[in-house]
């Protein structure tokens, strides 16, 4: 970008100006202290005021360094949503446009009116994470409550999964773990829980590069919670990340990642979680190990 | 045969270009990587035309167009961008780009930009052959007039816009008027080829132009195909007629 230089610029003249004034502060109070070395109450209230000050100057500098990360962001976030709109809307438009304009065999035909099904698929998911993300960041609690069997639900999202992605059967593996009295019945909101589930599945399998092999589980966590564990063989996750990765608008900087998205999903899913009453955490071992997403509800008591 | 080089990680967009670049008598090969793209732009990697997407896995856009430059590839490129912002557009010609043109696009700009960047890169390698063949660039007759610069063909009141290998058959039958011309004779002087490919796909040229200069498609007084040869362009079939009788 021309003017992202000029903005790294000014960005870290801040930072520098920021710590500049804190050394300042600091240095200012030792010689404050050497010179009313023996003024008793002089000597308190001015260290009382530069410590004030100082840590007034930290504050400061602590929230703008913050600020701006998220600022950067955002602009990633913006970036991706524009791409994540604008692709399919070119394609739709360049698939009708060559059918208005050129003869077109029947075959092809058929292929052009599958892609821009596609297409409109993709255009509408990308619209409703952006909606869910507004809808559960804003409100604290769930209106629309209705008992969800979360192994039905699972079960759905897994044969969803498959057919966006192409995938051939048997990558995305359903395992039920019951026990005689347990139940898989979560009251919530259907949508919601179904997003959560479909945006960890699709983040298995985005994740997974050429080779997907998807495990996806239900089982009984602890007495009236049921875990959903969707484990992936893929990229992994490092320790640092793995806490970040839940934050909104955030993306683990892979340069060379051919994974796109909005940096939405996983947010959604740990307010969702938030929203019902459970939660939702990852275990990895690392880089290139694959990584185990869990989501925890709490049954219905029936 | 003009070679274009699509460098495009979105499937979809890469085929839907891929199948309008062809119907136009392009060949084209596409590249999902920047990296990808900057191996087949190697040393025979001789490309009439690269469309450029900015967003790509591995090195963006912008880089593969600098590198490119770096190394003396001198293809014309065209990026195609979802990113429209000044600053995106000004980057892009900063690192070298020839053309600039925002997702999503219309069909018809994306090609009349297109067939700009090859007629300039044809003028230019015209310029270095020292002009093998005087160019018709303009020319009448019956009721039409064409404009090979403009690439416009005018029925009267009507103007009608021609591609770039549209423009450049029609130049050529014109400019050996009255004789029958080969398709493979065409193949090589207008797309460049000399391997024997598929000559069909001249028919196909032939029944458009048929639809821009004939009266009657169905009946060309024009364009004719001469059996078991190929083609040939007659301005004035009625004289003809006269000086055989």
């Amino acid at each position: 970008m021309v003017t992202g230089g000029g903005r790294k610029r000014s960005v870290l003249f801040a930072s520098i100006f920021g710590i500049v004034l804190i050394v300042v502060a600091v240095a200012l109070n030792v010689s404050w202290i050497v010179v009313n070395w023996r003024t008793g109450l002089m000597l308190a209230f001015g260290v009382l005021m530069f410590a004030v000050l100082i840590a007034g100057l930290v504050l400061n500098t602590i929230f703008l360094l913050r600020e701006i990360r998220r600022n950067e962001q955002h602009d990633a976030f913006i970036n991706a949503v524009t791409h994540e709109l604008k692709t399919p809307v070119a394609s739709i438009r360049l698939y009708l446009q060559t059918l208005q304009e050129r003869p077109v065999g029947p075959v092809k035909r058929e292929e052009f009116y599958q892609i821009m099904l596609e297409d409109s698929e993709r255009l509408q998911s990308t619209i409703d994470q952006i909606l869910l993300a507004g809808k559960t960041a804003a409100s604290g609690r769930v209106l629309n409550r209705t008992p969800v069997d979360v192994a039905e639900m699972a079960d759905e999202c897994v044969q969803l999964a498959v057919k966006r992605h192409h995938l051939p059967p048997g990558s995305i593996e359903l395992v039920e773990k019951t026990a005689a009295d347990d139940s898989f019945v979560v009251s919530g909101d259907l949508d919601e829980l179904k997003a959560a589930v479909m945006n960890l599945v699709d983040n298995a399998v985005k994740y997974s590069g050429d080779r997907v092999q998807v495990k996806v589980e239900v089982s009984p966590a602890s007495s009236k919670r049921v875990a959903i564990r969707v484990a992936d063989e893929g990229v992994g996750i490092s320790k640092n990340e793995r806490k970040r990765i839940f934050r909104r608008f955030y993306r683990i900087p892979v340069p060379a990642s051919r994974v796109k998205g909005t940096g939405l999903g996983l947010t959604i899913v740990r307010s969702v979680a938030r929203r019902h009453g459970g939660r939702a955490y990852v275990e990895s071992a690392g880089a290139d190990c694959g990584s185990t997403f869990t989501l925890e509800l709490p049954t219905a008591s029936l | 045969m003009t070679r274009v080089l699509v460098v495009e990680d979105e499937d979809h967009l890469a085929r839907g270009l891929r199948f309008n670049l062809e119907a136009e008598g392009y060949r084209v090969e596409t590249a999902d990587s920047g990296e990808a793209a900057l191996s087949l732009l190697g040393p025979d990697g001789n490309f009439d035309l690269v469309l450029l997407d900015v967003m790509l896995p591995g090195k963006d856009g912008f880089e593969v167009v600098e590198e490119m430059r770096r190394k003396g590839l001198f293809s014309p490129v065209l990026m195609l961008t979802a990113r429209g912002r000044a600053e995106d557009v000004l980057r892009g010609f900063e690192a070298g780009a020839d053309d600039y043109l925002p997702k999503p696009f219309d069909l018809k700009i994306l090609f009349a930009r297109i067939s700009g960047l090859l007629r300039r890169r044809e003028w230019l390698r015209r310029a270095d052959n020292g002009s093998a063949e005087p160019s018709i660039l303009y020319y009448a007759f019956a009721d039409k007039e064409l404009d090979f610069d403009k690439q416009q063909l005018r029925r009267g009141e009507e103007v009608v816009s021609l591609t770039l290998m549209e423009s450049n058959l029609l130049r050529y039958l014109i400019s050996r008027e009255g004789q029958a011309v080969s398709r493979n004779a065409m193949l090589e002087n207008v797309w460049g080829v000399r391997e024997d490919t598929d000559t069909r796909a001249i028919d196909n040229f032939v029944v458009r132009l048929r639809r821009y200069i004939e009266d009657d498609p169905a009946k060309p007084r024009h364009l004719l195909t001469v059996r078991g040869v190929g083609y040939r362009f007659v301005a004035e079939p009625d004289a003809g007629k006269q000086d055989s009788t």
